[in-house]
């Protein structure tokens, strides 16, 4: 964990709702790997004038590496970025992603959210030949997906949160993961496992993780403000998330 | 240089620089070591601890605020005695003092931990959070009870009842006060729709706080030392306390946002003098993370 600076260098929209900065970066972050994030504030040129909004760090996954310093993030169009902009980055937040060894089949489920904290896995996981379904939830399925790799089988779920081959895509995926949005996100994380568990007979461990993307204060495990219930002891989402085995969570 | 924070009675509780984390903000022990020069701050101020081990809260913990942000996390804690053998050997690598925050719950049970602190030598102090909405017979109640402890006893005095609260807490057995506890607010939570209450924090607490640290420090006795508390977030914030009384002030939520500021507040209100280099790119110069010059001396303090 380094507090560093990062400079806006590029943005790039890539559909209606997104933007993509290509931010210069400390060189340590580029071993970030997918599932880890940063904490980041804008802040001015002027040292002694910085400013304070946002007051609270955002939680940003970036979406790939694209050069030894020079980390991809997205973010909604309607933020106001300029080049040569400058970002304070505390990072990186988290723990990689665990995926199975033999991962052949890998399902990803947005609820209520965009997907941006699926997207870095997307590529290595292609290039190891893993099949990726993203199925879109709710108002996740307002983000457009047509700049993501062809590869990806977008599935958009009806508002009943069904979608056709149902059983199909549940029961063929080796590992699962899901995304949903801020807010009541244990409520919702019951509302996918009660989803999953209706048509799949079996819901292993280490099986279908759940991503969390609170808002977090210190992002040290310090404030504690981002706990969350996983059995058998209480776990910190900055340290040791962002996810977790819905298995072991107390859903709501 | 060298500063006593707590009133002459018990051990003294002396600190380098007058500039401490408060309670809630940097964790139990060691959480910010990557980030922050521990060596730099007066001492540590661990997060809130009780006899019994709590659990965070349900639902919303944290709301953006327009100027600040509201946090509830239900201060989760594994209890006292766990705390002690999970953490005292982290406090006792520490360059250091280590002040745990204990919540003032019942008489009976701050009387036990004051006993049961008494024998952890990684504790240099004690800080006694009062609850909100606590009376003031509940309030000395607790404070004579937290006060059996050998140790300098600080109290963190609530928001709201600070005032009504400050002489009887210092006559009961304070040997120093702080001032305050972030006040308790309701905000909506945006994303879940509904009203959340929790601690607020943000740069506007801090003339609400430095107006009644004035004024207590002319009210109370001039051997009892008060800490600032509430919305510093940059050296001169901290200078404003110092100035209206206070012998030391806590640092808060500021640090979450710009974690090297409570570094650079300790350095600058230490006496280290930091030095920009000319051509310095923004990035390279922060006053913190330069080699400083030792600290001067400035008389007696």
């Amino acid at each position: 964990m380094r507090e560093t600076q990062a400079i806006v260098e590029r943005i790039k929209r890539v559909n209606r709702g997104y933007q993509r900065l290509e931010l210069a970066v400390d060189r340590s972050l580029s071993a970030l790997l997918p599932g880890q994030a940063l904490l980041v504030r804008r802040i001015s040129k002027d040292y002694a004038a910085e400013i304070w909004h946002p007051y609270l760090r955002d939680l940003w996954f970036p979406v790939d590496v694209l050069a030894s310093n020079i980390l991809v993030v997205e973010q909604p169009a309607r933020e106001q970025f300029v080049p040569g902009q400058l970002l304070s980055l505390l990072g990186p937040i988290g723990k990689p992603l665990r995926f199975r060894q033999k991962l052949r089949n890998l399902l990803l489920l947005a609820y209520a959210t965009p997907p941006t904290p699926l997207l870095m896995m997307l590529p290595p996981l292609l290039e190891q030949g893993t099949s990726l379904t993203m199925v879109t939830m709710g108002s996740a399925r307002d983000y457009d997906c047509a700049h993501l790799p062809e590869e990806v089988e977008i599935i958009q779920a009806s508002d009943d949160h069904s979608w056709g081959d149902m059983v199909m895509t549940l029961g063929w995926a080796d590992q699962i993961f899901a995304l949903v949005g801020e807010g009541p996100e244990l409520i919702r994380f019951a509302e996918i496992m009660r989803l999953i568990r209706s048509r799949r007979s079996d819901v292993p461990a280490n099986t279908i993780f759940g991503i969390f993307q609170r808002q977090l204060p210190c992002g040290v495990g310090a404030c504690q403000a981002c706990m969350l219930p996983v059995r058998p002891s209480a776990r910190l989402q900055c340290l040791d998330g962002p996810a977790f085995d819905l298995t072991q969570l107390r859903l709501a | 240089m060298a500063i006593e924070i707590a009133r002459p009675g018990k051990t003294s509780l002396i600190v380098q620089t007058p500039v401490m984390p408060a309670a809630g903000t940097l964790g139990f022990a060691d959480e910010y070591r990557s980030l922050i020069d521990y060596a730099s701050l007066g001492a540590l101020v661990t997060n809130p601890t009780t006899i019994a081990p709590w659990r965070p809260t349900a639902g919303t913990r944290v709301v953006p605020l327009d100027a600040g942000v509201l946090a509830h996390t239900g201060l989760p804690n594994p209890g006292l005695s766990a705390l002690v053998r999970q953490y005292r050997r982290a406090w006792a690598k520490l360059p250091i003092p280590v002040v745990l925050h204990l919540l003032g719950t019942t008489p009976a049970q701050a009387k036990r931990a004051a006993k049961l602190l008494d024998a952890v030598d990684e504790v240099a102090a004690v800080e006694l959070g009062l609850g909100d909405d606590v009376g003031v017979d509940e309030a000395v109640a607790l404070v004579r009870a937290a006060a059996t402890v050998e140790k300098p006893l600080l109290v963190r005095l609530p928001f709201y009842e600070c005032q009504e609260l400050a002489r009887p807490v210092a006559e009961a057995g304070a040997d120093a006060l702080v001032m305050t506890a972030a006040p308790r607010g309701t905000a909506r939570d945006a994303e879940g729709g509904q009203l959340v209450s929790g601690r607020i924090y943000g740069p506007l607490i801090k003339p609400l706080v430095l107006r009644m640290v004035g004024r207590l420090r002319r009210e109370l006795p001039a051997d009892l030392p008060i800490i600032g508390c509430g919305g510093i977030h940059s050296p001169t914030d901290a200078r404003d306390y110092i100035e209206a009384g206070a012998v030391a002030v806590q640092v808060d939520a500021a640090t979450w946002a710009q974690p090297k500021m409570l570094e650079r507040i300790a350095r600058d209100l230490g006496g280290w003098i930091a030095t920009r280099h000319a051509d310095a790119l923004l990035d390279e110069w922060h006053p913190d993370m330069e080699p400083a010059k030792a600290p001067h001396s400035r008389g007696t303090s």
